[in-house]
């Protein structure tokens, strides 16, 4: 029995090694890139007024959120993912799990919250509405390697989703009732990506080590195409390879985003 | 009499004229790129050839459309479907599509046939690979039996006929047809989108990946051509992209959305019974939980939220309003470069962008000038009794449940088989039974007119 069960785990080690070797680049080491937008002009969000359920959602300040600065022109929202290219898996540091909780996309007083959002597909991904008594609908037809979808979404009866492929691009959420709401998803069969914070800033951990693309991207443009990062551009495609030293943070620094960048 | 005959002579030449125009063999269609695609994904035009080159490789010409064994498409059925309209000696029509469809639906399956500006709605574009009616899930393909059932209906209230007086195996060959159209089209998409994505011009590398340079000390720049017959990654990739677009065609039967058998509603019921469930539907209809009368009006009149698009308009907004943002966008870029200039600033990074973006616009423009005005998704008037997808409770049902894929309808029952519903079965077959009353209800809720004799009848 015992014996049987020390050549089983045999086995399952030697299994374990040929599928190390099987993956060639096991990355021992892994690294941090970080860095913070600023947006180099003027914004003025601009008001929304509600035209249906027009007393409740008049009630929350709407204003438009395609571009969201801070006071020092803190840029939010922008995304940043590791992009492996085609059919190339990445490994995944063992201290970055699957969150515990489901990934929440809310309909939150006649907006979604948050408005842009990661979901790694090992991830949950969950649909709330939080509006009481006001009936919304999440419209995700510009998924293209997931299943499109577009739901009806009650009070207390959330939407569960699993994803399973990798989207290029951050996927456009809309509510058709409400047509001023719309949330931007990245979707992402690796957990190497960011979107900036109020504060502009962004963070990815336990990257593996080497040379890797990133790609930049805002809702407002699209690719972020010829993105100064510190001396290098991000290419057409809004991509810089960026190297990424083992046991190392690697600071972009502050990145100037112009508004001839977001098309502005 | 001179001016007779210098007349005669004119109408003889102009006579002469138009039958040798007439005479000439028209040249043969063929599959043209989708702009819109080629141009939002930036694709060079020695890369659209490629493009060009792999989809004829992949599926043939309008003339001679070619099955790939992978598609399970039936090559026999598409021959029939395609080429010129003629007859053969046994009366078997040839050329089908050309016939019956190609005048609305266009050669590229594009929904821009000759006729479909004048019409409304605009005939379907195949090449997004969605349709709107069919009793499959929401995000499936239609099945055969969808697509059939639609060629024999037509679409009511709109411009598509009814073909039923054709043949069982001539339905068969068109639909196999528009099938055919649909994935070269979503293959079209997504080949452009592969090109974008990982070839174009890059700098050239050598074999330790350092960047090769050239006399002056630039980098080398090169374009690796799109050729999958060569390239043997290219051609796992596109075999990739293949079997993508395919499998949900192979997987729609098995997304056939089926009503619980227990909870259909009765053959028999009585009139109370159908009456209780109107009301539970009408509360449902006008309730937040269904929420049908935000778009679909406080009195079902269609009259409620009208500015939204679906996703076939949606595809041209986009393009058109990112081409009006650029050229704003140029002409800001125009003034900040006056302004540097005055300023004495170097501005030739800002030229370069400028220079690029004014080519780019010089791309977009023709194409958004060349779209039919966009309309908005109007929701169905609910009170007329015509109803697009088909009148059987069952059809409505689907609708409801499922939402209609492209359109902004959303589904409020199971989103894929055995998921959880916002509503029950049940409370959608209330919705249906309402939906089925509300041409009979009046919008309004009028006193009912007295009896004319109504002060002879006794209290």
């Amino acid at each position: 029995m015992n014996c049987n069960m020390m050549k089983r785990l045999t086995s399952i080690a030697a299994l374990a090694v040929v599928m190390t070797v099987g993956t060639t680049a096991v990355a021992a080491d892994w690294g941090t890139i970080k860095g913070k937008f600023v947006f180099k002009g003027d914004v003025k969000p601009e008001k929304i007024v509600p035209n249906k359920d027009t007393e409740y959602c008049s009630k929350h300040e709407l204003v438009d959120e395609s571009v969201v600065v801070g006071d020092g022109g803190e840029l939010s929202n922008v995304f940043v993912y590791l992009n492996p290219g085609r059919g190339k898996k990445l490994d995944v540091h063992p201290d970055i799990k699957p969150a515990a909780e489901p990934r929440i996309l809310d309909n939150k007083g006649c907006r979604f919250e948050p408005h842009a959002m990661t979901v790694w597909t090992a991830d949950k991904f969950e649909i709330r509405n939080s509006d009481d008594g006001i009936g919304h609908n999440t419209n995700a037809s510009m998924l293209f390697a997931n299943p499109k979808f577009n739901e009806q979404v009650t009070n207390g009866a959330p939407i569960m989703k699993q994803f399973t492929k990798s989207e290029s691009y951050p996927s456009k959420v809309a509510c058709n009732v409400h047509p001023w709401m719309n949330a931007y998803v990245l979707i992402r069969d690796n957990p190497y990506m960011a979107v900036s914070a109020a504060d502009g800033s962004f963070e990815i951990a336990n990257i593996p080590a080497g040379k890797h693309d990133f790609a930049f991207w805002h809702e407002a443009k699209g690719n972020l195409k010829d993105l100064k990062v510190g001396k290098d551009k991000a290419d057409r495609k809004g991509q810089l390879e960026i190297d990424v030293p083992a046991g190392k943070t690697v600071d972009l620094g502050v990145i100037e985003i112009t508004p001839a960048l977001l098309g502005k | 009499m001179k001016l007779t005959s210098r007349n005669s002579v004119l109408l003889t030449a102009a006579t002469t004229l138009v039958a040798l125009v007439g005479c000439e063999q028209a040249p043969a269609p063929r599959f043209h790129l989708n702009k819109v695609v080629m141009v939002s994904n930036e694709i060079s035009p020695a890369y659209q050839q490629e493009v060009a080159n792999v989809l004829a490789a992949m599926f043939g010409t309008p003339d001679a459309p070619y099955a790939l064994p992978e598609s399970g498409l039936n090559q026999q059925r598409l021959t029939l479907a395609a080429g010129a309209a003629w007859s053969d000696k046994q009366g078997v029509d040839r050329g089908l599509y050309r016939k019956h469809c190609v005048h609305c639906h266009g050669i590229n399956g594009d929904g821009r046939g000759p006729t479909a500006r004048f019409l409304n709605p605009y005939p379907r574009d195949y090449r997004q690979g969605v349709f709107k009616f069919k009793n499959t899930y929401n995000p499936a393909k239609p099945t055969d039996a969808d697509l059939r059932r639609v060629l024999n209906n037509g679409v009511p209230g709109t411009s598509m006929p009814s073909f039923s007086l054709l043949t069982e195996s001539e339905l068969d060959a068109l639909l196999e047809y528009v099938k055919y159209l649909s994935i070269r089209g979503e293959m079209e998409t997504k080949l452009a989108q592969y090109v974008y994505d990982e070839l174009g011009e890059a700098e050239k590398e050598d074999e330790n990946g350092e960047p090769v340079l050239d006399e002056d000390g630039n980098p080398v720049m090169e374009r690796p051509p799109f050729d999958p017959a060569t390239n043997a990654e290219q051609g796992d990739v596109v075999k990739e992209i293949l079997t993508e677009v395919l499998a949900p065609w192979q997987e729609a039967v098995d997304q056939v959305i089926n009503p619980a058998e227990d909870q259909l509603p009765a053959d028999n019921r009585t009139d109370e019974e159908i009456g209780a469930s109107i009301a539970k539907g009408r509360d449902l209809f006008y309730g937040t939980k269904a929420n049908c009368f935000t778009c679909h009006g406080p009195t079902g009149l269609g009259d409620g939220q009208q500015s939204d698009y679906d996703v076939w308009s949606k595809e041209q907004k986009a393009f058109e309003d990112a081409t009006i943002q650029l050229q704003e966008s140029i002409v800001s870029q125009q003034k900040e470069i006056a302004r540097l200039g005055r300023e004495g600033e170097e501005t030739d990074e800002e030229e370069a962008k400028l220079a690029a973006d004014e080519a780019l616009l010089a791309l977009r423009q023709p194409v958004a000038h060349n779209f039919y005005p966009i309309r908005n998704a109007i929701p169905r008037n609910l009170r007329k009794g015509v109803y697009r997808g088909g009148r059987r409770r069952l059809d409505l049902y689907c609708r409801v449940s499922a939402g209609i894929a492209g359109t902004p309808m959303p589904g409020v029952g199971a989103a894929t088989p055995g998921a959880q519903g916002t509503l029950s079965e049940e409370e959608i077959w209330n919705v249906v039974d309402y939906v089925l009353n509300l041409p009979y209800e009046p919008a309004s809720n009028p006193q009912p007119a007295l009896p004319w004799n109504s002060d002879q009848i006794a209290n």
